[in-house]
């Protein structure tokens, strides 16, 4: 099924202005009544609610209607209404759990949101964020047009960012490639294949923890020589395949900047075998190697910061992602996949682990957005001529207090160690921007 | 002998609601749909539109081609099945066409019950289920001066407003004591008949035809049971339908009032569903099952069958049958969803009539929760009230909001439930 | 080496070069894809050569410059996966530094040549040659050949992608010459002309079995059971079908060196060579370089009517059991000359499988166990004569020492 733009409401965010009503209405009806407006702002402060079309996937209103005068746009995903057909009968209204189509006594028919032709008049009045137009349905409706080159039940944990990520990233990259991806979840979970049968659609191999990086070099240089420019090389790897013991194969690819997409999907230590630490385990974690007892409160020292290793080094471009924030890893995919057919793209994903960090697997995405609005995470690209380019606003984070609770792995920490990454994050930032484009 | 996965009898909301259902979860798997109309898919619900002229009966299919293409479904007009041989799994069309099903739903809807009055037989009299009888009685309308409605059902209220509007002279004989019997309340139904006196439209509460006087096979008038007479040179019979199930005499497939089926929507044969009108299922409230013969119910049933025929494991089983309907009359709306409780003590009613306006609202409450709701032009979000019923959700942190503003209410708590 | 495009030959020719340069003119009518280097004493000057000639246009192939010789063989790996012929070769610390890509090559069945210029393992520090490198992978499924003279680097480096690649065999290929004798030791050498040996190696085949190619996307060592899930049979089936590839490889390499000599005249022996052995009493077994001594030695006792011949083992994996068996079988006594030392059996590799192929011919001789060469040291003709006086000694008593002979305990 498609997926569609819808409009998103926040409620938390909403002050009842009601500045979304007025547009509606004078958008559609050209008055400033606010019972024709098709949004509407219900309750009291603090508890704002919606009544709104959503739009639905399967419109019961649409199978409600006895004269085919609704109809779901399979191009827009609106459920568009055709006043020439309805008969005034109200069954669709019978339909809707939102109140999202009733009927307007001033023009004597239903009326309903038609998303103002994907320019909503109510989310362009919102200035305080609560309605917003979620355009991620672009990015599926992109990816829904490629094949999915892994195989169906690839056996990742329930919550897991992983297989959305290597899904995603794959249908992008397209056919014409070849998957390395070294011992870690993202094999565990069968893209590798077991006994005989591949979970991948492409070539795929399960190349040593330590050699991905110089593996994909020999593949990429033959083709080249061979007159095969256009394959594509992957590497789809954990953290420890990355930054602990792959890292001199993947140092020697960046300083010669070997023609290679380079994803690095970072859970911040070995979940795959139990959740021990990695060089990318963060100060204060627990590990089952970076244990809380009476002596240890988890990991002692900080985390490798590779991705700006990475930038130190030859590479085209670098850049970091975050799975809450898909438009933006998008668009770094696509930069990515264009210069990696020159030079090095490495691209390092944030990937919150529900198993090993100890959190709710309905949690991921909360997770990752928290990761970044606090800074712990920040969201930046860089190639050589451009420099360092924040691609989500740092300015005002959110105190990195905030992200560390209810994850398990932190559940230990002292005051004074959540003072300390406090401190750490601040001082990355503030390191960051030294490499902050200046000006065009 | 043609074979198919699914055989789906019907081609209203039931079985196009099922064909969806089956779709989602199975997009290959061979589908035939059976409908005994030559017309292409439409809604009963419709006819009184058409017979008014305000659908055109070119534009009341309800799916186009490319409906039924786009979704690989082999769609066969004008094929009526006439008998079911359920050992063998083969379906037997009037036209001699055994279908071979594995699965096989029957969505085939009501005919109407046709009260036993003497002399009715004898007449040509109009009812109105079918895209044809709706354009026999759009004609026949055109040249009417008299007309006798019986039942003042949906479907004999609306075709009588239409009649009227039309020019004829209409009356509407009702055996129960008020009109929409078992749709509305008494107070509601009370300012629905008003609008229709109000219309010159004569409303016979609590009287039947006895019998029917004709001239060369047309009517002229009918008698009621108090000895007045109507003069009727258009007759329409809208005394209810009944589940149409001639055709499984024999099948073994078990029959009450309708199809029994379990919350699944299947019948006591493994393979065998049936959804819709036709079919007598769980009762949200009550004990016994119905024939609840409406549409959203209907849309409901395809959907549960279609998804149980496909195997399709989101699915959740019928919660029953709940009534709604929404009356639309002389261009304001009468909603009435779930029940009334008048019987039942413990419950709290709260109504408001202003009957000089038109304007009704009542609202039924158990324990707490919302059991029934009715209005007459008043604005009211008939599925927000379906949802507030269906889920039974606690009003008592709400009571008081929900008495005063029962529409802003509903909507709020609905939002943070879709949340 | 500015002319070297004018040295490739189109017609047979004499060269006087080093194994290391030999090795690379070896590699240069081999016609690689993908050359994969990282230096190493004693190898450098072989790498040195050949990206030179790659640099000349000598050699049209792929040249990588990689940051370790972990990633030299990975590289290669990737290469072969998508199917380039490839080379590379190191020794010592670079091939234990290469051994977890190394070990993994055979099971993936990757037809690869890499040469071993041989070098004694630390510690002690050193830098010198010596076959413990070699001999302590020679059970990781790698084809290990050892050369006796600079012509022999030069026809068995060819030899070995002829080998590699055959259909019957599929493995990787060490071919293995001493460091410091011939590595850095010049002599006269024929080279064969381009068109004969490209018509010796045939039309390269290399990923026909396993390939990392979106033409014919397949999954490259999927998991496979062992303990748990469906059990250990394929992982089974896999290691049986490599020592069904080592054994082919026997009769591969005798029909590759049988082909080799009618090509070029020069018949090298391809498991082991018998020398002057049919009428001897006893024998000294071989391995490399030490060998032309070694003949010396018995050239010279031969001269005073000692019944001494020589058995020089070529091919040390897959080890050629039979043919060993029928050699030692003509003789009393042996005493078996290594470079390498197995440690806790303390005696040396080569002595072991002598002793297994002794069991094999049910011949229950006395065999003496002699180390020497031991980092760069000489084995001179006076210690072969000496070796031989001991398996002379021990097939007179019946009896051999008790633990290994050290040749240059005290030189």
């Amino acid at each position: 099924m498609p997926s569609y733009e819808t409009i998103a409401f926040r409620a938390q965010d909403c002050d009842g202005c009601m500045k979304c009503v007025t547009a509606c209405a004078q958008a559609k009806s050209g008055a400033d009544d606010p019972a024709q407006s098709r949004i509407q702002i219900l309750g009291a402060a603090g508890k704002w609610e919606l009544a709104l079309c959503r739009q639905c996937g399967d419109p019961k209103c649409v199978s409600n209607c006895p004269s085919a005068a609704l109809a779901k746009d399979a191009e827009t995903g609106v459920v568009a209404w055709d006043a020439d057909r309805c008969v005034d009968c109200l069954l669709c209204t019978v339909g809707c759990a939102y109140a999202g189509i009733t009927r307007d006594a001033r023009v004597g028919h239903v009326s309903k949101c038609d998303l103002c032709d994907g320019d909503p008049a109510c989310v362009k009045a919102c200035d305080r964020g609560a309605l917003t137009l979620n355009t991620a349905a672009r990015i599926h409706r992109r990816a829904a047009e490629r094949e999915d080159l892994f195989a169906p039940g690839l056996a990742a944990c329930q919550g897991c960012n992983s297989e959305l990520l290597i899904r995603h990233t794959l249908r992008h990259v397209g056919p014409n490639t070849v998957v390395a991806t070294p011992p870690g979840c993202i094999p565990g979970m069968g893209t590798v294949g077991y006994n005989g049968r591949t979970g991948t659609k492409v070539p795929v191999f399960h190349p040593l923890l330590t050699n991905t990086a110089s593996m994909l070099t020999g593949i990429k240089r033959y083709y080249k020589r061979v007159g095969r420019d256009d394959v594509q090389v992957l590497a789809l790897a954990g953290d420890g395949g990355t930054s602990d013991a792959g890292f001199q194969s993947l140092s020697g690819a960046a300083e010669r900047d070997e023609p290679m997409l380079y994803i690095c999907v970072d859970n911040e230590g070995y979940m795959n075998t139990g959740m021990q630490a990695s060089s990318a385990t963060t100060y204060g974690s627990w590990t089952s190697t970076t244990p809380v007892g009476e002596r240890l409160q988890g990991k002692s020292t900080e985390a490798k910061n590779l991705p700006v290793v990475m930038m130190t080094h030859n590479c085209s471009y670098v850049a970091t992602a975050a799975t809450a924030f898909l438009e933006d890893f998008y668009e770094k995919l696509d930069k990515a996949i264009e210069v990696s057919k020159t030079g090095m793209a490495y691209l390092h994903v944030f990937a919150p682990c529900p198993t090993g960090w100890r959190f709710g697997s309905d949690r991921t995405t909360d997770v990752c957005r928290l990761a970044v609005e606090t800074n712990f995470f920040a969201l930046w690209d860089y190639t050589p001529d451009a420099g360092l380019t924040f691609t989500r606003p740092t300015g005002r984070p959110r105190p990195v207090r905030e992200y560390l609770a209810g994850i398990g792995k932190y559940r230990h920490l002292s005051e004074g160690q959540v003072a300390h990454i406090q401190a750490t994050v601040e001082r990355k930032i503030a390191h960051l921007r030294r490499f902050e484009r200046t000006g065009a | 002998m043609p074979h198919t996965r699914y055989l789906v009898v019907g081609a209203s909301h039931a079985g196009l609601e099922a064909v969806t259902a089956i779709r989602h979860w199975d997009a290959e798997g061979s589908l035939t749909v059976l409908s005994r109309e030559a017309h292409r898919p439409y809604s009963p619900t419709i006819l009184p539109y058409v017979v008014s002229g305000r659908s055109r009966p070119e534009r009341v299919a309800l799916k186009d081609a490319a409906w039924f293409e786009a979704r690989k479904v082999d769609l066969r007009c004008g094929e009526e099945v006439v008998s079911i041989d359920t050992a063998g799994a083969v379906a037997r069309t009037a036209s001699g066409t055994e279908w071979r099903y594995e699965r096989l739903l029957l969505a085939t809807g009501a005919a109407p019950a046709v009260p036993p009055v003497p002399g009715l037989a004898d007449v040509r009299f109009h009812v109105l289920r079918t895209l044809d009888d709706a354009l026999a009685l759009r004609d026949a309308g055109a040249g009417a001066t008299t007309a006798v409605v019986l039942g003042a059902g949906l479907v004999g209220l609306h075709a009588a407003e239409v009649l009227a509007k039309a020019g004829a002279r209409v009356a509407v004989v009702e055996r129960q004591a008020h009109a929409l019997p078992g749709y509305l309340d008494a107070p509601a139904a009370g300012i629905v008949e008003a609008a229709f006196r109000d219309r010159g439209i004569a409303l016979m509460t609590g009287r039947t035809v006895s019998s029917v006087q004709s001239r060369d096979g047309r009517p002229v008038s009918v008698t009621l049971d108090d000895g007045g007479t109507l003069p009727a040179d258009l007759l329409l019979v809208g005394t209810g339908v009944r589940p149409a199930t001639g055709f499984l005499e024999g099948s073994g497939i078990a029959v009450g009032q309708g199809i029994l089926v379990d919350d699944t929507m299947r019948t006591n044969i493994a393979d065998v569903w049936a959804a819709g009108d036709v079919a007598q299922a769980r009762a949200f409230f009550g004990a016994a099952p119905i024939v609840n013969g409406i549409l959203p119910d209907a849309v409901e049933q395809g959907r549960i069958a279609g998804m149980a025929m496909a195997g399709d494991p989101a699915l959740k089983p019928y919660i029953g049958g709940l009534p709604i309907n929404t009356f639309p009359f002389f261009g304001r709306h009468a909603v009435s969803v779930g029940i009334a409780g008048e019987d039942d003590p413990s419950v709290e009613i709260h109504r408001r009539l202003d009957a000089r306006a038109g304007l009704y609202s009542r609202l039924s409450l158990k324990d707490g929760r919302l059991i029934g709701v009715c209005t007459v032009g008043m604005p009211i979000d008939a599925g927000v009230m379906w949802q507030l019923i269906s889920r039974r959700v606690d009003l008592a942190p709400v009571k008081q909001d929900f008495v005063v503003a029962p529409l802003d209410t509903g909507r709020a708590l609905m939002s943070r439930l879709w949340r | 080496m500015a002319d070297a495009a004018a040295l490739l030959p189109n017609a047979p020719k004499t060269i006087v070069c080093d194994g290391n340069e030999a090795a690379a003119w070896g590699v240069v009518l081999s016609r690689p894809d993908v050359v994969a280097v990282y230096p190493i004493t004693p190898q450098s000057s072989l790498v040195e050569y050949v990206s030179q000639f790659i640099a000349d246009g000598t050699l049209d192939a792929e040249l990588l410059n990689l940051e370790g010789e972990h990633s030299v063989l990975s590289a290669l790996q990737g290469a072969a996966l998508a199917g380039a012929r490839t080379y590379t070769a190191t020794c010592g610390p670079g091939l234990a530094f290469m051994f977890e890509p190394y070990v993994r090559t055979p099971g993936l069945r990757l037809p690869m040549v890499a040469s071993l210029v041989t070098r004694d393992m630390l510690t002690p520090q050193c830098v010198w040659g010596g076959q413990q490198d070699a001999m302590t992978v020679r059970d990781c499924g790698w084809i290990h050949m050892y050369c006796e003279t600079v012509q022999e680097v030069l026809d068995t480096t060819i030899m070995a992608y002829r080998i590699a690649e055959h259909r019957d065999v599929m493995l990787p290929v060490n071919v293995n010459h001493d460091g410091n004798y011939l590595s850095y030791g010049v002599a006269r050498a024929e080279m064969p002309a381009q068109a004969a040996v490209d018509g010796f190696l045939g039309v390269k085949d290399v990923n026909w079995h396993a390939a990392l190619d979106p033409l014919r996307p397949m999954a490259i060592d999927p998991l496979t059971g062992g303990a748990g899930g469906p059990g250990p049979s394929m992982f089974v089936r896999y290691r049986k079908g490599l020592c069904n590839g080592m054994r082919n490889a026997l009769r591969v390499i005798e029909e590759t060196h049988a082909e080799w000599g009618r090509l070029t005249g020069r018949h090298h022996a391809p498991l082991i060579e018998e020398y002057r052995l049919d009428d001897a009493e006893v024998a000294l077994v071989t391995i490399g370089s030490m060998t032309g001594a070694a003949k010396d030695a018995v050239d010279a006792l031969r001269s005073g009517g000692k019944r001494v011949g020589l058995i020089k083992v070529k091919t040390m994996r897959p080890f050629p059991v039979e043919a060993m068996a029928r050699a030692l079988s003509k003789v009393n006594a042996v005493a078996v000359v290594d470079r390498a030392v197995s440690y806790g059996w303390n005696a040396g590799p080569v002595y072991q499988e002598t002793l297994g192929a002794l069991y094999r011919a049910r011949h229950m001789i006395p065999a003496v166990s002699v180390i020497g060469g031991l980092a760069g040291a000489d084995i001179t003709d006076g210690h072969f004569a000496r070796c031989i006086g001991m398996a002379f000694a021990a097939a007179a008593s019946g009896q051999a020492p008790d633990g290994p002979v050290w040749l240059n305990e005290n030189d």
